[in-house]
């Protein structure tokens, strides 16, 4: 019975020797990118590689989150798309990805905070997302568990309400999505470690992998935390990233408690009731970088400190089971989508911190266009690896919960 | 797995007394000459390494002391200094 089943994305293909495109990295942003090249570009002869298997990374280590409620003018739209196209993904891939728009609740625990919220909404409004502030007791009333009284270590001073976010089966999105790119005909290689690039003449000319070399003319990588370290030991290209592990946890189910996403800067820390009933909650990064993955007695007390802090109801609680992920922060919190610049037919899509599921299927559209049409895409433009030198960093900082090695 | 450091003068302690100071990257440039480039390089830019890299930190919560130190990425242990390559 076991071994036999058939992966829903249908049967194992060859690898073949030569592809027109080749995506490093078996995440959601290369899935979503093979499946807009398919289905929008035309573009069917792709090949993705991934060491492990699809959603290993951060994929299937995220804690389903989603939202457009960024901070600058450039990313606004970029997840206000990625958040409208989960209905449409939903039945264009004939998936049920079980898109939960509850509705995101950002606690503001001083003047300053609900000031910055007013601006973030501000900018929220302007791009048409739906977005407000409202005070503590009408937090109160959205979400009866929270506590408003002043005695606790950062007391509620009202919230950022942002109806249309919550969140989405992120494993369901890996499987839709490689269901909808192998259907169009893209190869999904799992096991299979890419461990070079080969250029000549300053342009991309295949891939090495461990089960042989791929001739191709255009590469992405989008290996989610791995991106970094991938491109400089290929292409000998540094990034500004550093690649830190995030960690997150579920509690044992309960009943129906929380209807919202409600997340808090002050005590690092955000949570949202699974379909089955567990309190999903993470936030936490280890202060230096790291690959491990692992989880520290040190932020699970934190976590239990903070819950049980602004929702004492959870007080007592057994944590199930706990994880980590890797998230690749920038220096402006904005990811780096970029290609053609440094190698021609090379691109990139990474820095995307803990923010990358959120993005992925609006990012994939764009990547796909860039690749297609080898010109950038107005959207993606203002995101290019330059803008560290120009000077031209996003302020996306002043979003809602900031996370450098320096913290 | 949890971090511990060895401060010169310290000695081994929990990492949450350390701040961590970036990859070693050489000295710091000189103003003479200095491009955009070069300064976003000593900056911004990491190699990102998952295994043994050199490092800053700063013992924060001890005698405040900076020093390098070899680390591996991927399990969070401090690595010997590799012997000099001549």
């Amino acid at each position: 019975m076991f071994g036999k089943s058939k992966p829903m994305w249908g049967e194992r293909k060859k690898l073949k020797s030569s592809y027109d495109v080749v995506l490093i990295g078996g995440g959601l942003h290369s899935l979503a990118t093979a499946y807009y090249l398919a289905k929008e570009q035309g573009i069917t002869d792709v090949a993705i590689i991934e060491k492990n298997y699809i959603g290993y990374g951060g994929a299937g280590r995220n804690t389903a989150i989603v939202r457009a409620n960024q901070r600058t003018q450039y990313n606004v739209p970029l997840y206000k798309e990625a958040l409208d196209l989960w209905p449409v993904l939903t039945k264009e891939l004939d998936y049920n990805l079980m898109f939960n728009n509850c509705g995101n609740l950002n606690l503001m625990h001083s003047e300053a905070a609900m000031k910055a919220a007013r601006m973030t909404i501000a900018t929220a409004q302007f791009h048409g997302v739906e977005s407000h502030l409202i005070d503590a007791k009408e937090a109160k009333e959205l979400v009866p568990a929270l506590n408003i009284s002043e005695d606790i270590t950062y007391p509620i001073h009202g919230a950022m309400f942002h109806p249309p976010g919550g969140v989405v089966r992120h494993d369901a999105v890996v499987w839709g999505l490689a269901k909808g790119a192998a259907k169009l005909g893209v190869h999904i290689h799992q096991q299979t470690e890419a461990t070079g690039i080969n250029t000549r003449n300053g342009k991309v000319t295949g891939v090495v992998t461990d089960k042989g070399t791929i001739n191709c003319k255009q590469v992405l990588v989008s290996a989610g935390g791995y991106s970094a370290s991938l491109i400089h030991g290929f292409l000998g290209i540094k990034l500004p990233i550093s690649v830190l592990t995030i960690q997150a946890m579920v509690t044992q189910p309960l009943k129906p408690l929380l209807n919202h996403v409600v997340s808090s800067g002050a005590y690092h820390c955000y949570a949202n009731q699974t379909l089955k009933g567990e309190i999903a909650t993470g936030a936490h990064m280890d202060q230096w970088p790291n690959y491990t993955t692992l989880n520290t007695a040190h932020y699970i007390k934190h976590q239990a400190e903070a819950l049980s802090e602004f929702l004492p109801a959870l007080r007592g609680l057994r944590f199930m089971r706990i994880w980590g992920g890797l998230a690749d922060m920038t220096p402006d919190m904005a990811p780096i989508m970029d290609g053609n610049e440094q190698i021609e037919g090379f691109f990139m899509d990474c820095g995307w911190g803990y923010f990358g599921f959120k993005s992925c299927s609006a990012v994939g559209k764009y990547m796909a266009q860039f690749m297609a049409t080898n010109e950038c895409p107005d959207m993606l433009r203002p995101f290019n690896l330059k803008r560290y030198q120009e000077h031209k960093l996003m302020g996306e900082t002043a979003a809602l919960v900031n996370y450098t090695p320096d913290n | 797995m949890a971090l511990t450091l060895t401060c010169p003068i310290c000695g081994k302690r929990n990492g949450y007394e350390f701040r961590y100071g970036g990859e070693e990257k050489g000295p710091r440039p000189e103003e003479e000459g200095m491009t955009p480039e070069s300064w976003c390089e000593y900056v911004h830019l990491n190699e990102c390494k998952a295994g043994v890299q050199e490092e800053w930190w700063f013992h924060r919560d001890g005698c405040g002391s900076w020093f390098k130190t070899f680390r591996d990425t991927t399990t969070n242990l401090e690595q010997p200094t590799p012997a000099r390559e001549e």
